[in-house]
Parts: C-alpha cells; structure tokens; sequence
C-alpha cells in the first residue's frame, strides 16, 4: 500500500516539475500526498484554513486503479514476526493459542457477539494475595482476547506470531424447525400445550 | 340480512369440504417450494410455515424478543417482537405469523419502533427497579431490550396512587429462586417445565395484572433440569440459589469446557472469580446438550471444593494417613511400585481423563503388569470390548431425533443421562416417537409402552415371540438404549447378546446404515478407558499394589484387600481415598486441560479454568512424575507430548468435537451368538429411580452441599400431602 | 624528619592499639568492626552499646558507637536505642543524659531492634476464608 502511494506521489511530484501550475505551490511546503489531493480534488481553499486535509482514503490507499494489485509485494516465505514483537520468548514458545466461534450466551436473547472467531491463551497460574484476597497472575496475556472477522486470519496472526494454536470446530447449526403458533391448540398431536 | 349471513356460512362449507377435493385434483397448482419476503427490502427466500421472525433471522436481522424462544413452542403474549408489514393494519407479531409470499416487512419503521416502544413501557410499568440488586443485571434480556428499544423516559407517576405491581415470591426448591414481582410473564419457564422437562408444575393463575407465574400451590419444582428456567428467564424473576449475589457476569472469566459427571459430555461454560468457580452455565452444542444442562452438571460445583485432596498422604506406622511433601509421598510411591514386582492392578475411575489414563497404562505396561481396568464391568465375552461398536452410543444423540421407535432397555435416561431423555422427549413430542421401556417402571417424564421387569422379554423379542416384536419389526429407524449398568449383573452378557441379536433381526427391515443397538454409559471415563484398552472391571484379582485412578467404586472399596498396598490419585476424598495407604492429590475437572470421550464416542477436551488446589496437580504430570521416580521415564513432558501419544493409541481421541463412528455390530452380534439362548430370570433393576437418587452419583457430587439440599427437598416435597407419583 | 619515617603515625597506632586493649583485643575489634579508633567513652545505653567520642576525627566520623559484645557480628544500626539515637545522628549535641527536655514515663515500651530477617520477624497472613475445604483422613489409631 505505501508502495503505491509513493510511487503515486512520485509521479505527481515529477508531472509538477514538468508541468509548473500556476495552482500548485500556494504555500510552505507540501508532501507528495497532499500534493496529490490537492491535484486531484482541487482542495485549494483547505491549505488556506492551516488544517489537516482529508485525503480521499482511496488515494491514499490506492485502491481505485486497477494497479492495485499488481503493487502489492508478496513475500513467498513464512513470515514469524516473534523475533521482533517484543513478546519474551517464553511466551512466545510455551503458550497454547484456542480459536473457537463464539457460542451465544444462554442468559440471553441476543446474539451479537457470536460471529466473530475469538482467539485466546490457555490459562495460567493465579494466585491469591494474602492480605486483601485480590487474584494476581503473572501472565502479561491472560486478558488477550482478540476478535477476527474469519478464522483464516487469526491462524495466520497466530502463524505470524509463533503461537501453537487449534481451532475449535464450529458448533454446526441445524435448520430451523418450522414454528406455528397453531401447533399449541392442534387435538391430534403433542404439542397441544397442557399447561398455561 | 339472510344474504349476508348465507354468504358468510358458504366459505367455510367450503372449507369443510375443501381438503378432500383438492387432493383428489392433481391438476392443482402444486405449492411453492419457497416463499419470497422482503425483510427491510432485502430479498429473502424462505419454506411456507416460516415465521417472520425465523425469516428475519435468515435475513440476519434479530426481532427483539421475550417470550419466544427457539427451542419452545411459541407463545405469543409478550409482543415485543411486533414489526410492521405492508398493508397490513396493525403490526404483527413476528414470532407466531408465518410469512405469505412477496411480505414487505420492515423491522426498522417508524411504527415498528413505536410498537416496541410502547411494549416496552407497559413491560418497565410494573417491573421493579432493583437493577442494581438483581443477579440478572448485566445478562438481562430487559435491560438490554429497554436500552435498545425502550423510550428514553418515563412516564409513570403513578407511585402514590396504585404504585407498582407486587408479587409474592414461590419457594420452588434450593436451585431456582424466584423474586416474581420481575416477572414478565413471558411464560418461557412453564413452556420449558411442559415441553422440554415433562412436568406440569409450572403454570399461570389470575389475569391480567394479576397474572402470577407458580406452583398454584407450595411445591417443589420437581425435575432433573430445573435449573435451565433460570437461563431462559428473560429478567431476573428466575434466579440461581447458590449462585445468589456471588458474582456479576462481566467480573467472571468464562472457561469454555465439558461437563463429566454424566457419561453424556455436556459443554459448559465454567465461570470463575478469583480462583474460584462462581457457577457453570451450559454452552450451545446442537450435537450433544443443545442449550440444556442437568442440574447436577449445573449446580455441584460447590462439591468441588469440599472433601478435597490438596496435600499428599501416606500412612504412618500407627496407621493414619499424614500429609507429607510431594517428594516423600513419590518415594513412597515408587518404593511400592518397585517392591511389587510387577504385581500392581491399576483401575481408572469414572471421572478420570484420557491423558491420565494413557500414562497410567504406559507407566504399569513398563513396570511389567498388564492388570489395567476400569471401575464399571463390561462382558468380557463373546467379542467383548474388542468392537468399538459394542460399547458406545452408535446412534448418536442428536441422531434420536431421526428415530421412529426407542426400546429402553434396564435404563433410566431421565436421571441417567437428563439430556439424552430431553432429546427423546422432543422426539416424542415433535416427531410422535413411539418408546417402550423393558426394565423397572420409572417415570420418564413421556408415555411409554411398558414391556415388563423380566429379562426373559428381551430373549422373547430376540426370538420374535413377544407382541411388542410386530410393532419393532416395522419400524424403520428403531433404536435400542441398553443401560451399562446391567452388565454388573452376572448374565449381563447374556442381555447384551440378546440386545444385539435383537438388534441384528430389526436391521433387516431397518433403513440402510441405522444402527440399531445402543449402550447408554453411565460415567464419562468409561468410553475412553474402553478405547485405550483397559479391561472392564468384572472382578479383580489380587495384587501388591493396587493403583486407583480415581476409582471410589463401592464394590471395590468396600473391604480393603490385606496384604495389598493401595495408592489412590483422585480429587475427593470419598471411598478411595479412605482406604489407600497412599494419596495423591489429583485436578477435578474444572481444573486441568483434559481428554474426555463421551457416550457416543466424541473426543471433548475440559480447560484449565482454575488451579488444582494447594499442592494437588494435573493427573498425567503425577504419574509421569513416578515413573521417574521409579526409574522408567515415560517419554512425554507437555500435554501435547501426551496427546501425541494417545493419538498413537487411539486417532479419534485427539480429534476434538468430532463423532467417530464405529460398525461392527454384526461382528459382535455373531461372536455372541451361543450366548443369546440362555435365559435369564433376575428381573432388571436401576439404581437411579426416582429424583433423589439422582443428585449424588459421584465424588463430585457426593460432596457438595446443594446437591444434599436437593434430596432433602425433594424427600420432604415427598411427605406433602399433594404429591403424587406419576411412576 | 618526619616526612621520611612517620613516627607520629607509629605512635598513634601504637596508642589505638594499646587503649583498644592490647594487640589481640585490637584485632578482635577490628574484625567485628572494621575499624579501629581512639576516643572518649561518653556513655553506655541499656542495650550495652558503648558510645565514642573523639573530635580529631573529622566531623561525621567524631561520634561512633561499638555495640554491645554480646551480639558479636549480628549488630544492627536499629539496635541504638531512641534517646542516643539523636545524638549519634548529630540531631544533638547534648548527651542524652544531659539534655534536660527528655521526659520519662512508665509506659514508654523498652526499644527493640529490628526483627526483619530473624525468627521474630512479622509475616503477613490471609485474613481470607480458605476457599477450598480439605478432606480429613478418618483417624483410627
């Protein structure tokens, strides 16, 4: 992404020292990008207000053109970034990563938080403080808890991470019974309620 | 006047007449096979008989709802679903009117939020504003609703005139408590008491605001499942008793992990604070407990930290046992191991796990002695436990949905296995099972055709003399459940030969693929013990050392052999632990990262939720611990070391969640075929028939003290002058 | 002269060695306390340290105390007791015995030294009630 973004604002800058316009240097000194906003969106009155722009996220990102793709770099080898995170070795090494679906809460109705893929450590040693009762871990990620959209993507951070890890399967759901509000008061069948 | 009254009457003469025509017309155009509804303008297709509701929940868009619920039958009285369709006159309620083709229904207009809002006010009018004490505060269907959908103010003033509604509290037993001026009449607990327990206890009496949810008259809620109304209850009128003003849900870890005090392996969620574990809640698993969970799983988790092990022991020479230090009590341990020579019988109990088992096994194989057992028996003849088949659940829970016919065969699943009894139950109701029962006369909580006491029925039935054979016969997906526990009795292996001969007759006229024959366990440990390959427990023979795992069974414990040095590793102190010479401190469930395999043979693993007390420790790292004591190493150090190995053993055992299938039923009816001919006179007995007999079955609930307050209860509910035994 | 034999200094140490009771008593001294000095006994508290004083030392090192032989090397700075406490910290120069402002009462507890790190030492306990209730082996003697 930053790769293309550059290599925009390169051609933008480069198109300017061709091209001097008569719009373009109105003030102090401009990065490429915002250079590139202003070229592309005609933003002239934001520079005179001293504000911060807002760029277009697609410019920035460079999603809009079709060489979007071509411009990403694609890295073929295995990437372990736990030489580099920070995290001590021994948390890195020892600890065990479950990834599981969310179940819905029994205590209630809603739904909300069962569609996401939660990744979570095993659990560690807690003790006991002596004088107050309080519970103390030792464990920096006991309350780590993170959310993904797919569960591809949190095997791969814990790929990326150096965590074992296992997925729990996903609880299946059946199809849904069909429901009928008659079936309380049918004669022949069992579902005629007897209580009230 | 006439006209209009005729033309009234005409349509329905009509109708009367209608259903017999139009079967008859097979020009008529056949129905559509999917209807087409627009739920806030987005296109859903969906099967008629489909609810607005279900329809919006396909569409992903979730109705705001009270008393529906999706596993009970709908009711209809809360309105809070109300949504606004297209033309119509007034909102529906979306839980009870099935859709017609081509709906606009609108789950966001201005109407449908107007109608949830009023409902919402009517709701909030007579219900309490004790949020800040209620134990549902923080999971409360109400709060979230009356944020979500609620008016931003009130408009009740009338405090000094009628003021609010208020209820008396019922007394419904020492598991569910109940403050009903919460209530809200959405009626889900009696719909849950009726249709899914069985029992008829639940009901409404008066009207309108003087509708009150009880017992109509003092009563204990007598039922194997009665804590499950506290989750369904959308407010907090239907409330934990242990767990009362103990812990708020956001302060609680959830642990996600298996239940095994019943061979079943119910999912749970086990909540804990503070080292402690505040209460266990069923998880979803369509699979095995759906949403349910028994109240023993539920509520004897306070057993769990009573009559613990948390130290070693050893006996001294005046013969007590002394908590002594890990070291000595591992010196100890060794010594006997060394000293017997390869002359130890080691048995594994009910609650023990399959890492533990495995190391167990490889630690005895190494010290030369083969004697490996589980607590609860099994015949050992005929193809014995060599078939997978022979020992498990092949039906599978949720394959008794499927079933047409169910023999229950010396079993009470009601208190055996709660939650196998719920899902025949639910077939029964829903699918007009048909069940018949061979055993003592118990109370199933459904009809059932009662066959007898008398064993000799099975061989009838085998040998297709019986009445009942005809209707057997013709079913094309029977299930027969054997309960395990009729192989303590010396001609159990005569009644599994029958059941499985039986079983093999049915199959001819049964679909393709149905398995028939069934063994319904009565401990989460025995499947994998069984798997692993220890031998069932039919009588033991004599030994130096005798090393329990866990094992508190009567018939074992009862008179401690001379001679014989026993070691128990376990959790509770209970009949094990009081007459070994070495105790070893073991995790219960709640406490280690463990391997279960349930009836059916499903491998399910527990999580660490809590540290094993004082200086108990996992299972498996006790024994591996031994045998470096004793001088053979065993060759794993992690829990994954181990679950490589049990891989090794067994493949199945490590695929988590997943059902392996086993199919050698005709093998094993053949291997046992002489058997079938000899007849049996004891008529069949279980231990678990009525309600008290259920709560306390192992060391886990043997300790705990709401579990005693249950018996108690139900005892004194017993002497009241309205009951009355439906068995 | 001087310069090139130092007899002063000889002589001093002959004098240290000789007022801290001969050769062997020096050596005794120097190994419990690192140090070997002259000087004034001022005084005696009720634990039996002996309090110094000798102004030709520099200031800081003028006063000292040699604790009481019976504790040999467990001495400890909390062993001065409260009223010689000021005057060996140079709070005071008033002899504790001498300053007039130091009341006396009988409920004034005796000083006690720190007991951190010895068997009278203070160690937290759990004012919570045990969660877990342990099994009790039947006793049959």
């Amino acid at each position: 992404m930053a790769f293309n973004l550059l290599k925009q604002s390169a051609n933008t800058v480069i198109r300017n020292a061709v091209v001097p316009s008569s719009t373009s240097v109105t003030r102090g000194l401009f990065t490429g990008a915002v250079q590139l906003a202003k070229e592309d969106k005609g933003l002239e009155q934001v520079y005179t207000k001293k504000e911060s722009l807002l760029l277009d996220t697609n410019n920035v990102i460079g999603k809009t053109s079709n060489t979007s793709v071509q411009n990403y770099i694609e890295v073929d080898n295995k990437v372990d970034l736990s030489s580099v995170t920070g995290v001590p070795e021994e948390h890195v090494k020892t600890r065990l990563v479950k990834i599981s679906k969310a179940t819905k809460n029994v205590m209630q109705s809603g739904t909300d938080n069962t569609h996401n893929w939660v990744m979570e450590f095993d659990n560690r040693e807690r003790w006991e403080n002596p004088l107050m009762g309080w519970t103390s871990t030792g464990d920096p990620l006991s309350n780590m808890k993170i959310e993904f959209a797919e569960r591809t993507d949190a095997i791969n951070f814990c790929e990326k991470n150096g965590w074992k890890w296992y997925l729990e399967a996903e609880n299946k759901t059946r199809p849904i019974r069909s429901k009928s509000y008659a079936n309380n008061f049918s004669w022949n069948k069992r579902t005629r309620t007897s209580t009230k | 006047m006439f006209r209009t009254t005729l033309q009234r009457t005409v349509p329905c003469i009509r109708l009367v007449v209608a259903p017999g025509q139009f079967r008859l017309n097979s020009n008529a155009p056949a129905p559509p096979s999917k209807l087409e509804v627009f739920i806030d303008d987005k296109k859903v297709l969906v099967d008629p008989g489909t609810t607005v509701l279900q329809a919006a929940a396909l569409a992903g868009v979730e109705i705001p709802r009270f008393c529906y619920h999706e596993r009970l039958a709908v009711a209809g009285n809360c309105r809070m679903c109300l949504v606004e369709v297209e033309r119509s006159p007034k909102p529906v309620a979306a839980c009870a009117m099935p859709v017609m083709n081509g709906w606009k229904i609108k789950t966001n207009s201005e109407l449908t939020r107007k109608a949830r809002e009023g409902v919402m006010e009517f709701l909030l009018m007579n219900h309490p504003l004790d949020c800040p004490i209620c134990d549902q505060g923080g999971e409360c269907d109400l709060q979230d609703q009356s944020m979500a959908f609620g008016s931003d103010r009130s408009r009740f003033v009338d405090i000094d005139y009628s003021g609010k509604r208020a209820v008396e509290d019922k007394d419904i037993g020492p598991l569910v408590k109940t403050i009903m001026t919460r209530c809200i009449h959405c009626t889900r607990c009696i719909r849950f008491a009726s249709e899914v327990a069985g029992v008829d206890d639940l009901g409404t009496t008066g009207r309108g605001s003087d509708m009150q949810v009880g017992t109509y008259i003092e009563k204990m809620f007598l039922s194997e499942l009665s804590g499950n109304v506290i989750d369904l209850c959308p407010v907090g009128a239907l409330t934990s008793k242990p767990y009362s003003f103990s812990a708020r849900p956001w302060e609680t870890r959830k642990t996600d992990s298996v239940d095994v005090l019943d061979a079943l392996g119910s999912n749970i969620v086990v909540s804990t604070r503070a080292g402690d574990v505040m209460r266990i809640l069923p998880r979803l698993n369509e699979d095995i407990n759906e949403e349910w969970l028994s109240d023993k799983s539920r509520f004897s988790y306070d057993g769990l930290k009573r009559q613990r092990l948390i130290t070693p022991l050893v006996k001294d020479n005046k013969g007590n046992l002394v908590p002594v230090e890990w070291e000595d009590a591992l010196v100890a341990t060794s010594r006997a191991l060394i000293n017997a020579n390869g002359n130890i019988v080691g048995v594994s109990g009910g609650l023990s796990d399959a890492e533990s088992m495995i190391a167990l096994k490889d630690l005895l194989n190494r010290l030369g002695s083969e004697q490996l057992y589980t607590e609860e028996p099994f015949p050992m003849t005929g193809s014995g436990t060599d078939f997978r088949s022979s020992y498990i659940l092949n039906s599978s829970i949720s394959g008794l949905e499927q079933a047409d016919l169910v023999l229950l065969i010396g079993t009470n699943p009601r208190y055996e296995a709660p939650l196998l009894n719920t899902r025949i139950r639910k077939s029964y109701v829903h699918n007009d099972l048909e069940i018949a029962l061979l055993g003592p006369k118990v109370d199933l909580s459904y009809d059932y055709e009662y066959l007898g006491e008398s064993p000799a029925i099975l061989k009838d039935l085998a040998e297709k003399r019986h009445a009942f054979y005809a209707k057997l016969s013709k079913a094309k997906r029977p299930v027969i459940i054997l309960g395990a526990q009729q192989f303590e009795r010396e001609d159990g292996a005569i009644l599994l030969a029958q059941a499985q001969q039986l079983s093999q007759e049915l199959n001819k006229n049964a679909d393709k693929g149905w398995k028939i024959l069934n063994v319904l366990q009565q401990v989460a440990g025995q499947v994998a013990a069984l798997d692993l390959g220890y031998k069932p427990y039919n009588n033991l023979p004599a030994a130096k050392v005798l090393y329990l795992l866990g094992a508190d069974n009567e018939s074992l414990t009862k008179c401690k052999p001379a001679g014989t040095t026993v070691i128990y590793q376990g959790h509770h102190g209970d009949a094990g632990a009081a007459i070994a010479d070495i105790v070893l401190p073991g995790a219960a469930y709640t406490e280690k990262q463990a391997t279960y395999v349930n009836t059916e043979g499903r491998a399910q693993q527990t999580l660490m939720a809590v540290q094993p007390p004082g200086m108990a420790r996992s299972d498996w790292k006790i024994i591996r611990a031994i045998s470096e004591f004793v001088g053979v190493k065993l060759p794993y150090d992690t829990l994954n070391e181990v679950r490589d190995r049990l891989t090794d053993v067994c493949p199945s055992m490590t695929r988590y969640g997943d059902l392996e299938p086993a199919n050698y039923l005709v093998q094993a009816s053949d291997l046992a075929k002489d058997l079938s001919s000899q007849t049996v006179s004891t008529p069949l007995n279980v231990k678990q028939i009525t309600l008290e007999d259920f709560y306390m079955t192992d060391s886990i609930s043997r300790s705990s003290p709401t579990m005693a307050k249950c018996i108690q209860a139900v005892r004194k509910q017993k002497e009241s002058k309205y009951y009355e035994s439906r068995a | 002269m001087n310069n090139i034999f130092p007899f002063n200094k000889f002589i001093t140490g002959f004098n240290i060695i000789k007022a801290n009771g001969g050769p062997l008593n020096a050596f005794k001294k120097l190994f419990r306390h690192d140090e070997l000095k002259i000087g004034t006994l001022v005084g005696t508290d009720e634990m039996g340290n002996r309090y110094y004083e000798n102004n030709t030392y520099f200031y800081g090192r003028n006063r000292w105390v040699e604790y009481n032989d019976q504790v040999y090397l467990d001495y400890d700075a909390s062993q001065i007791t409260a009223e010689w406490y000021g005057w060996i910290h140079y709070k005071t120069d008033l002899l504790p015995y001498n300053d007039p402002n130091r009341p006396k009462y009988k409920w004034m507890a005796k000083h006690t030294e720190n007991e951190t790190g010895t068997e009278r030492q203070y160690v937290p306990y759990s004012t919570m009630p045990p969660k877990i209730q342990a099994w009790v082996p039947p006793n049959k003697n």
